[in-house]
């Protein structure tokens, strides 16, 4: 039985390797070792069946193992990926990849905590540990990137922290002396909890966490950041970051749904969730900017998640398979986007135009890509979205789907029309500034894109019996009434090693 | 004088001491002015428990020192270091006026009283001034977060809105464990140090701290 802080311990001490180590070749290797290793104890966790808990603080839940594996997955398919992207002016590479590693040890700890005091710390030095990645270009554009990232995300991780304060202020009311706030307990207790503060509780956990996952109207900074940290960073922020803000959302969720206030919260969820979908679609028009674009699509995806859930029970498996979905997605377009970047050293589309020509299998990885993110059908995004949709319809929420179709169906054209002429169009003329750079550089770029495109491919096609009853009982976690929900939560933490 | 009163008081100075900052506009003055609320606050658990009766735990202890040591003692000397350093010493045309936003935050503090009067109070708490003197003071934080041009400023009023979440806190001192809280004040200790040190390359960057020039990226 794997022990559960080697999820936090392995990434932090490849951390302290990456500090450490004299050669430059040597600290990627660490790495990439890290990573992986964390891939492998992750692996481990679901090999063996029974995991082991560390208390009240640590357990793993379907949902935080689900979450824990997607993450795990896209930080190491990144650390081979920035293999081939790292060049040897970045300034102090040693903070660079130790702040990536951290970054991964806190958002494990995200997936990991069963308090969700603990999650909030786990949650605000996962932002932390991002800060340092986001201005590694330096310069003023990403300084002012970094500015807003940091000023929005730590307004709105205070107030998640007022918002857990108003939910142990409302578990108070039935308690009286030491208030538990492991979710767990706090599900058992739900029946006693006072609903105003609740709510209060919920609203300044969503608004808070939803920051730090770029749900509008608190995604000003989501462009910027994704468009100015170096690519490799801003698939980490989109795919990895946002699932664990997500988290946070969904543990304050779980304990409002066995509070009996599952209609409340899913009420302001679709609020945010269609707001998001609007302003996405909004933005993405137009734009001449393919790492903006790109930031506005995980916009849209948290949005379209954000409605799954808001749903409830019927669009809950949905949303898990989305996360699944987006996560690859977003390791795909961004690893390309970190490609063009050195190959072309712009961010302009029409600079770009023809990467079929030039490099086909970068064109060919760009066009999966693509159709996944715009959900067409053999890919799994356009399961989850049409899942999303009958649970809308199933319950006559016909605003729902009106907006919804609406908004997808403008993004869909925008981002083609948008991007394909970077796939088919004519490769400019002028193709001077172009740094190919060794052809090893190029595969350890293309191979992890490529990887995780076929994994989106295969499982949108085929979708194993395993997979399937993972993302179920993810799902069944979130918006189980109560009862059911308690039993498959206390399981792992009673088994104490 | 009981304590009681005391605490009553201290809880008013706070909200004072909220109006003053938006009314200042030396960013020296603004930042003692934050660290003289930070230690009302930081003494405020051990007032209360001591005016029970009781001897301060090790928990109030450890609270009061770590919120001494850090909003008292070191971030204030890290922002004041910053200030002498770039020789920038006013708030210049902040989108709001000083008077003006001395008004708004009235506005607030009044605003803040006649909403959480309504709202039930399930715990224990120290004083009944507890929870709209809480909001009032996050309120004041986030005024002054939107309506200040400096970087530094801005980052005051985000420690302003912390310690008016920290207050909020206060109420809860006997039930939250103590390894969060003091992860709580190290998230903090390092979000204001990085604050810091963009701040710091922003003035290296721009010449000044002014984050009105940090509007390149928008939608074209």
């Amino acid at each position: 039985m794997p022990n559960l802080l080697l999820l936090i311990h392995v990434p932090l001490a490849f951390a302290l390797l990456c500090l450490g180590l004299p050669f430059s070749w040597l600290r990627l290797a660490s790495l990439a070792a890290g990573a992986v290793v964390h891939l492998g104890v992750v692996a481990w966790t679901w090999w063996v069946p029974s995991v082991g808990g560390t208390g009240a603080y640590l357990g793993l839940d379907p949902l935080g193992h689900l979450f824990l594996t997607l993450i795990s997955v896209l930080f190491a398919a990144t650390s081979v990926y920035f293999v081939g992207y790292h060049q040897k002016r970045l300034v102090s590479q040693r903070v660079f990849l130790a702040c990536v590693l951290v970054l991964l040890a806190a958002l494990s700890l995200v997936c990991l905590s069963r308090q969700i005091g603990l999650l909030w710390v786990a949650m605000e030095a996962a932002s932390l540990a991002a800060t340092p990645l986001i201005y590694f270009r330096l310069g003023p554009r990403a300084l002012e990137a970094t500015w807003k990232f940091v000023l929005m995300n730590s307004v709105g991780i205070a107030l998640a922290l007022l918002g857990i304060f108003c939910i142990a202020v409302s578990a108070g009311a039935s308690e009286g002396g030491a208030v538990s706030l492991t979710v767990s307990d706090l599900i058992a207790g739900a029946a006693r909890l006072d609903p105003v503060w609740l709510r209060a509780g919920f609203l300044l956990a969503l608004v808070g966490f939803g920051t730090k996952m770029g749900l509008a109207p608190l995604h000003s900074w989501k462009p910027d950041a994704y468009g100015e940290a170096p690519p490799p960073v801003a698939a980490l922020l989109a795919g990895g970051m946002t699932l664990g803000a997500f988290t946070g959302i969904l543990r304050v969720y779980q304990i409002c749904n066995a509070a009996g206030l599952a209609a409340f919260a899913g009420f302001w969820l679709m609020v945010f969730g269609l707001l998001s979908l609007a302003v996405a679609a909004v933005f993405i028009v137009g734009h001449n900017d393919y790492r903006r674009i790109l930031a506005y699509t995980s916009v849209e995806h948290m949005g379209i998640m954000a409605v799954g859930i808001g749903l409830g029970a019927s669009g809950s498996y949905a949303t898990m398979l989305h996360a699944l979905h987006n996560t690859l997605n977003k390791g795909v377009l961004f690893f390309l986007a970190g490609f063009v970047w050195r190959t072309y050293h712009s961010t302009r589309i029409r600079d770009v135009a023809g990467m079929l020509h030039r490099f086909p299998a970068a064109g060919v990885v760009l066009l999966a890509g693509l159709c996944a993110t715009c959900a067409l059908p053999p890919f799994g995004m356009f399961f989850s979205e049409l899942g999303v949709l009958l649970a809308a319809a199933e319950q006559s929420r016909w605003w729902v789907v009106g907006v919804f179709t609406f908004t997808l169906a403008v993004v869909f054209v925008g981002v083609m029309t948008a991007m394909l002429p970077m796939v088919f169009g004519d490769p400019p003329v002028a193709a001077a500034g172009e740094a190919v750079g060794p052809r090893w550089r190029r595969t350890a770029m293309l191979a992890p894109a490529g990887v995780l495109a076929l994994l989106a491919l295969a499982l949108g096609t085929y979708q194993p019996r395993a997979v399937t009853e993972a993302l179920a009982a993810a799902a069944a976690c979130v918006s189980a009434p109560g009862a059911s929900e308690r039993v498959a939560v206390q399981d792992p933490v009673e088994v104490l090693p | 004088m009981n304590t009681q009163m005391i605490v009553d008081s201290v809880l008013v100075l706070v909200i004072l001491l909220d109006l003053a900052m938006l009314a200042v506009s030396r960013l020296a003055t603004c930042i003692r002015l934050f660290a003289l609320q930070s230690l009302l606050l930081a003494l405020l658990p051990l007032a209360a428990t001591t005016g029970r009766g009781e001897i301060p735990g090790l928990h109030e202890i450890t609270v009061a020192a770590g919120a001494l040591g850090l909003k008292v003692i070191l971030l204030p000397r890290i922002l004041l270091r910053i200030i002498r350093t770039g020789e920038i010493h006013q708030e210049i045309e902040p989108f709001i006026g000083f008077t003006a936003s001395v008004l708004v935050g009235a506005g607030l503090v009044i605003g803040s009283f006649a909403v959480t009067r309504g709202l039930p109070l399930p715990v224990d708490r120290i004083s009944d001034f507890l929870p709209p003197v809480s909001a009032a003071t996050i309120l004041v934080g986030l005024l002054i977060l939107i309506s200040r041009v400096k970087a530094v400023t801005q980052v005051v009023g985000f420690l302003v809105m912390e310690n008016g979440i920290y207050l909020f806190g206060l109420l809860l001192l006997e039930q939250t464990p103590l390894l969060v809280e003091l992860g709580i004040l190290l998230d903090l200790f390092v979000g204001v140090f990085i604050m810091a040190i963009v701040v710091y390359h922003i003035r290296r960057e721009f010449d000044h701290m002014d984050t009105h020039l940090l509007d390149t990226l928008k939608e074209a």
